[in-house]
């Protein structure tokens, strides 16, 4: 099995078996046909509904289903791409939910309160949710390496400050939108029109330049990561943070570049959410974006095109989820089916084990666990591969 | 003044079983070197079937089921990161994630997005004598699981310190190749551990549903597992630390409701997001105070492997 093979295959297989499962759950709880339709309103709801579409339907059945599928991906592939570069110098950033909500805190300000002509509003407002996410993600940061503060706990506690401080403090009460008036509107002020995302397709559907944003910034970084020395060096320090330091890389400053970054891109992520569809904070954010982050990057293998692959197929079914409801199944499955999709990915020595057990000349027993005392003798005993 | 004080101690005495036995859960796996990051879950699972087998039998009983629910997630954790030796980080968050969508499908199936119906609370005990006395009436008309918080962390801290078992926790989770020379399983004492730790978080989770609520809800353990994944930190992987940091927690969100609901001229002063984000806070204050001396098992989170050395 060759190295790619290797980092590929066990996402895959997860991603299948959990869309397998999810099915019998359904066809459980409701029946198989159920089931099957539910599957097919939710592909129809993602990728467009090309039956109606060639039976002479109007453009709007492919282009609608697009943009909602391309706004949820962009999302996921934003938070899982922040995710995935904290891993990369071996950090967990479990934060990426808090800095999302500083980002989108700081492209709605910048939204509604800077007056500035179009193009420029836009970059401002991302820009200053980029620098508002990095910040957040500093702190982690700044914890871990002076303080040796885990990272894991550290980003926890931040993202209940994030919440407690902005959704419970600065959003209904400084920052409400006609604070001090008896007005009551949940969220900030709406931004101005110079600052939205613009819309790709018009009138006929949602896609906004959110959605090319983040697959630029998916190339950027693997470029980035793939080719150039920093992205070399980056990789290097969380491989291995005493090879590295060894080999004269600057381990702490590139930690910190890195987390630094993370806290960009879920920032990002929080921009395009405010930018190109709410065009306010909203009284709360609504989903656990940060959280979905780690399950699309961890089923991307953290790197950036699996990523890209992992968010644009989740993207997919989320958007599609909704259509679900129609038949009555309930809009958590495409959750459900990322939860144990990273949950058998977490399993990857389980596939792996099976994959190279499936390539041995004797037929190996489904779960290649040494038996204690079986009738073939010790030496033959099929070995977990060490990986 | 005496009944803020009193709205304050009551509430902290309500929430902190829940912290106290998911900290205590969570001190007893990564004692062991196994992280548990999916404690979380573990409580989820276990306030969610502690509430739905309580709807048919005897809620004790119903507790004991939420205890063997959270073992089961415990068991999924055990076989990924213990046998197959996967990253535990991301093993615990699958399961968070995996309790998080399915509790909430599982829940408005068979329930409808209300929360299961209202069960029979765990009884509360009345403390005679003391309901009169101002300020330690709070102690009173609280379920057995508030007493039992308050005892569990030192039994357990005398089985981790004073048992060989104990012992063999201990070195298990600093050195597991010392503990394999000396002829002893280390997978089996680490998923005793992990399981026991299931139980606890299970325990906490049901312990919100039946003795704080009356029911499971869509928000129930609604971040009180990472809390309490926090307050192990904090109680530097003890359990009297644990006991000691839950309390605190439960007090740092008791402080909020005690203040809200006795003392409304104050909450317009102060922002109700300060007194939310305040437990937050002086949780990273003090860790970042406590700084390197925290005494993390020297193990904890790396994969056990015979021949790796």
């Amino acid at each position: 099995m060759g190295e790619r093979a290797r980092a590929i295959l066990p996402s895959v297989f997860s991603v299948f078996l959990a869309l397998a499962l999810c099915w019998v759950f359904i066809a459980l709880t409701r029946d198989t046909q159920v089931a099957s339709e539910a599957y097919l309103q939710m592909l129809r709801g993602g990728v467009g509904d090309w039956g109606a579409y060639l039976d002479g339907g109007r453009i709007t059945l492919l282009t609608r289903p697009w943009g909602e599928a391309a706004i949820k991906a962009a999302l996921l592939l934003l938070t899982g791409l922040s995710v995935a570069v904290a891993f990369k110098v071996g950090l967990f950033n479990i934060g990426a939910q808090g800095q999302m909500l500083l980002g989108a805190l700081a492209a709605a300000v910048v939204g509604a309160q800077v007056q500035l002509p179009s193009a420029l509003h836009v970059v401002a407002a991302l820009l200053a949710a980029g620098v508002a996410g990095a910040f957040w993600a500093l702190i982690a940061a700044w914890l871990k390496l002076v303080r040796g503060v885990h990272e894991v706990i550290s980003t926890i506690m931040l993202n209940w400050v994030a919440v407690s401080l902005v959704d419970n403090w600065l959003v209904v009460g400084p920052l409400r939108a006609g604070a001090g008036t008896a007005v009551n509107i949940t969220g900030t002020a709406e931004i101005q029109a110079s600052a939205q995302l613009p819309r790709l397709l018009g009138e006929m559907s949602r896609l906004h330049l959110g959605f090319p944003l983040a697959l630029a910034v998916a190339l950027v970084l693997w470029v980035w990561l793939a080719r150039l020395r920093t992205g070399f060096e980056t990789r290097a320090v969380g491989l291995g943070p005493e090879a590295a330091r060894a080999a004269g890389i600057p381990v702490t400053r590139r930690t910190a570049e890195a987390m630094g970054l993370a806290g960009a891109l879920a920032g990002l992520a929080g921009a395009v959410l405010v930018l190109g569809t709410e065009m306010r904070y909203p009284g709360t954010l609504g989903a656990p974006y940060g959280f979905d982050g780690i399950a699309i990057s961890l089923i991307g293998n953290n790197h950036p095109l699996g990523v890209t692959l992992s968010a644009v197929f989740f993207g997919i079914l989320r958007a599609g989820g909704t259509r679900m409801q129609l038949l009555g199944v309930h809009k958590s499955y495409p959750e459900l089916i990322q939860g144990l999709a990273l949950l058998f990915v977490a399993g990857r020595q389980v596939w792996l084990a099976l994959l190279a057990a499936r390539r041995r000349p004797p037929p190996a027993p489904a779960e290649p666990q040494p038996a204690p005392e079986t009738a073939a003798p010790p030496a033959q005993r099929p070995e977990v591969p060490r990986v | 003044m005496f009944e803020v004080v009193e709205a304050i101690l009551s509430s902290t005495l309500e929430y902190y079983p829940a912290l106290v036995f998911a900290a205590l859960g969570a001190t007893l796996s990564e004692r062991s070197g196994v992280t548990n990051v999916g404690i979380e879950g573990m409580m989820r699972t276990g306030a969610f079937c502690a509430a739905v087998a309580s709807i048919t039998m005897p809620t004790p009983l119903g507790v004991c089921v939420g205890m063997l629910a959270g073992a089961g997630m415990a068991a999924i954790h055990g076989a990924l990161s213990i046998h197959w030796r996967a990253d535990q980080v991301v093993s615990g968050m699958a399961l968070n994630l995996v309790a998080l969508a399915g509790g909430t499908y599982l829940l408005e199936a068979l329930y409808g997005p209300n929360g299961t119906p209202s069960i029979q609370q765990l009884s509360r005990w009345h403390v005679p004598g003391l309901a009169e006395v101002p300020l330690l009436r709070a102690f009173s008309g609280h379920s057995a699981l508030t007493w039992l918080a308050l005892v569990l962390p030192v039994v357990f801290h005398g089985i981790i310190y004073h048992t060989p078992w104990g012992l063999r926790l201990r070195a298990v989770g600093e050195k597991p190749h010392a503990v394999a020379t000396l002829g002893l399983s280390v997978p089996g004492l680490r998923w005793m551990a992990v399981l026991g730790g299931g139980m606890l978080a299970g325990l906490g989770g049901a312990s919100l549903s039946t003795a704080v609520l009356d029911r499971f809800e869509q928000h129930t353990p609604s971040g009180l597992g990472y809390m309490a994944l926090a307050a192990t930190v904090f109680g530097r992987w003890t359990p009297l630390g644990a006991l000691l940091a839950g309390l605190f927690f439960a007090a740092g969100s008791a402080l909020r409701i005690g203040l809200a609901s006795s003392a409304p001229g104050l909450m317009t002063i102060i922002p109700q997001g300060f007194l939310l984000a305040l437990p937050y806070l002086l949780t990273l204050v003090l860790l970042a105070v406590q700084g390197r001396r925290t005494h993390a098992p020297a193990a904890l989170g790396v994969p056990y492997q015979q021949e790796s050395r």
